[in-house]
């Protein structure tokens, strides 16, 4: 075979795997968004249109009127966004003391730290819920908090530790002779260094506390309590499926991870590296 | 010197107290509970030692929930892996547009599981799913099968799973691919090796280690894995032909209220899990170093 027919055997088979890896990938997606646009007519039309022929935003303002939908939307926001900044703070005052200061058993410490990133929720659910139950917290978003919190710190511990061991400590020193003190040091000199692993770490957890489902499902029972993936698996059972409403509520879901994924990709690539999503 | 122990271990404190409070408490303490006959919702318990482990050795449904379990992560894990592998040798090569096929590739595994489960619900719709409508219209077949039935219920949970699960392989099986040195494929090249030959002689040598590892994660996360199969199919109805493991435990503890019965199975799980990461250890630990 000559050279340049190779060239385009070549090509024909990556664009041709590239497609059908791409539809695979997307295609679900895409289908939700256009039925999340459809008049209920149209939902249900043989042959199904892809593009809608009349586009709608009825699915959408039935979600935000009708339902509670809003509600566990702003839950999701609370306790995502609450979790993200209790988890980098003390992960990252954590990862520094593993970093920054020597004492014994301190390696000891980060292996057991990631021995608890081995335990699947399912596993502890039963005696966690019991705990919780002991604290007076169930049926708190501060449960749902803690209990994300907890499940993230390992990882975030770990790859924060990873990316403070990559900041010179002559830096820090240079600025402690400066005459800054140390905290002022860490603020402006490490944390500025350590931020696409401190991002990386804000994005995984947000992700873990925005998808939840096992954690809602136990600790929260009050429907103006709950968070998205329950209060919208309720929504779905609860009478005969308004599979328009239900993908509007799909995509609402879908797009501040989407968004997220889509600006910082770079941070998680790199996060991915040392870790990754767990699930 | 001291002090500065003193420092680390209080910088460190918060994390070890949720840690400690939150995860390794609940793992001893779930030990524990699994001696007792004890209400979920309710303070009392009677101590039955190793009862509810002789309970299970004899109960059918514990024996067929780790049958189904096995399945279930056995086959999502080939099919993830195949369909993993080959997403990432494709996307390793440079062609237009692969930046972006990389990030619609992420996409399945950055949504909830509650979002990818209701959207191949309805794909799968038996009335008006698009995938039996595809069926119909390109003459594959006229009666199509009952996707979310009890004959096909198990299938529709692979596929969901493997659509939501497989990114993970893609991206660290491509992360560990770019790190081979771009000179062993040369000198294979000169060699005449096909792509074949280069795929088997230098890219799974190469990434040997890397499969052991993801093999190892996916399979601890299918086999405890509860969303997906607890929202696919529910409680009642078709539940009773995908109850894995977790979905069991789950059970147990909130639909019979019995958290003793429901703690030894959480504990029977980790021991499976401990046991089948032992054999796989002894059976694929010497390759991986050789490699």
């Amino acid at each position: 075979m000559s050279r340049p027919r190779r060239g385009l055997w070549r090509a024909t088979a990556l664009y041709a795997g590239g497609a059908v890896l791409a539809l695979w990938g997307a295609f679900p997606f895409l289908w939700m968004l256009s039925t999340s646009v459809k008049q209920s007519s149209e939902v249900f039309a043989s042959p199904p249109t892809l593009v809608p022929r009349h586009l709608t935003l009825g699915n959408f303002a039935r979600l935000l009127t009708e339902t509670n939908f809003a509600t566990y939307f702003g839950n999701s926001l609370t306790v995502s966004f609450a979790t993200v900044v209790l988890t980098l703070g003390v992960s990252a005052v954590g990862a520094y003391g593993l970093t920054r200061f020597r004492f014994p058993g301190r390696e000891t410490v980060a292996g057991l730290i990631l021995l608890t990133y081995m335990f699947a929720p399912i596993m502890i659910i039963i005696p966690f819920y019991i705990l919780v139950k002991r604290l007076g917290l169930v049926n708190t978003h501060l449960a749902l908090v803690l209990s994300y919190t907890t499940f993230c710190l390992p990882f975030c511990l770990w790859l924060l530790r990873a990316f403070f061991q990559s900041v010179p400590l002559e830096l820090e020193e240079a600025a402690l002779v400066d005459g800054a003190h140390r905290g002022r040091a860490v603020w402006h000199v490490v944390l500025p260094l350590a931020l696409p692993g401190i991002i990386a770490a804000g994005i995984f957890t947000f992700i873990l506390a925005w998808n939840d489902f096992l954690f809602a499902l136990v600790l929260i029972s009050s429907d103006e309590l709950k968070t998205l993936p329950v209060g919208v698996n309720d929504l779905f059972n609860a009478t005969i499926v308004d599979w328009g409403m239900i993908m509007a509520a799909g995509v609402m879901i879908t797009l501040p991870t989407v968004g997220f994924f889509a600006g910082v990709q770079r941070y998680l690539i790199r996060g991915w590296g040392s870790g990754g999503l767990k699930g | 010197m001291r002090k500065s122990a003193l420092v680390g271990w209080t910088l460190l404190a918060p994390s070890l107290l949720l840690l400690g409070g939150l995860v390794a408490y609940p793992i001893l303490y779930n030990f524990w509970l699994s001696l007792f006959a004890k209400h979920a919702f309710l303070p009392a318990q009677t101590f039955v030692g190793l009862g509810n482990y002789r309970y299970f050795a004899t109960d059918e449904e514990f024996w067929r929930s780790v049958r189904y379990g096995t399945i279930y992560a056995g086959s999502t894990i080939v099919f993830q892996l195949g369909l993993g592998v080959a997403a990432a040798l494709l996307l390793n090569e440079t062609f237009r547009g692969h930046g972006l096929l990389r990030g619609v590739v992420l996409f399945p595994y950055t949504i909830p599981t509650v979002v990818a489960v209701i959207l191949w619900k309805w794909l799968l719709n038996d009335s008006y799913g698009l995938v039996d409508y595809v069926l119909v219209a390109t003459g594959a077949t006229r009666t199509p099968p009952a996707w979310l039935g009890k004959d096909y219920i198990m299938w529709s949970l692979i596929v969901t799973s493997v659509w939501q699960f497989f990114p993970f392989v893609v991206v660290t099986y491509l992360a560990r691919l770019q790190t081979i040195p771009p000179e062993l494929y040369e000198a294979a090249t000169v060699d005449g090796a096909g792509a074949w030959r280069r795929f088997r002689h230098v890219t799974l040598p190469q990434t040997g280690a890397v499969l052991f590892v993801i093999v190892l994660l996916r399979g601890i996360w299918m086999f405890t894995k509860f969303d997906t199969v607890w929202l696919m199919a529910g409680e009642g109805g078709v539940s009773q032909y995908v109850r894995t493991l977790p979905v069991y435990a789950y059970e147990r503890t909130f639909t019979y209220l019995q958290a003793g019965m429901g703690a030894a199975l959480a504990v029977l799980m980790f021991g499976l899990l401990a046991g089948a990461t032992a054999v796989y250890f002894g059976l694929f630990r010497d390759e991986e170093i050789v490699s």
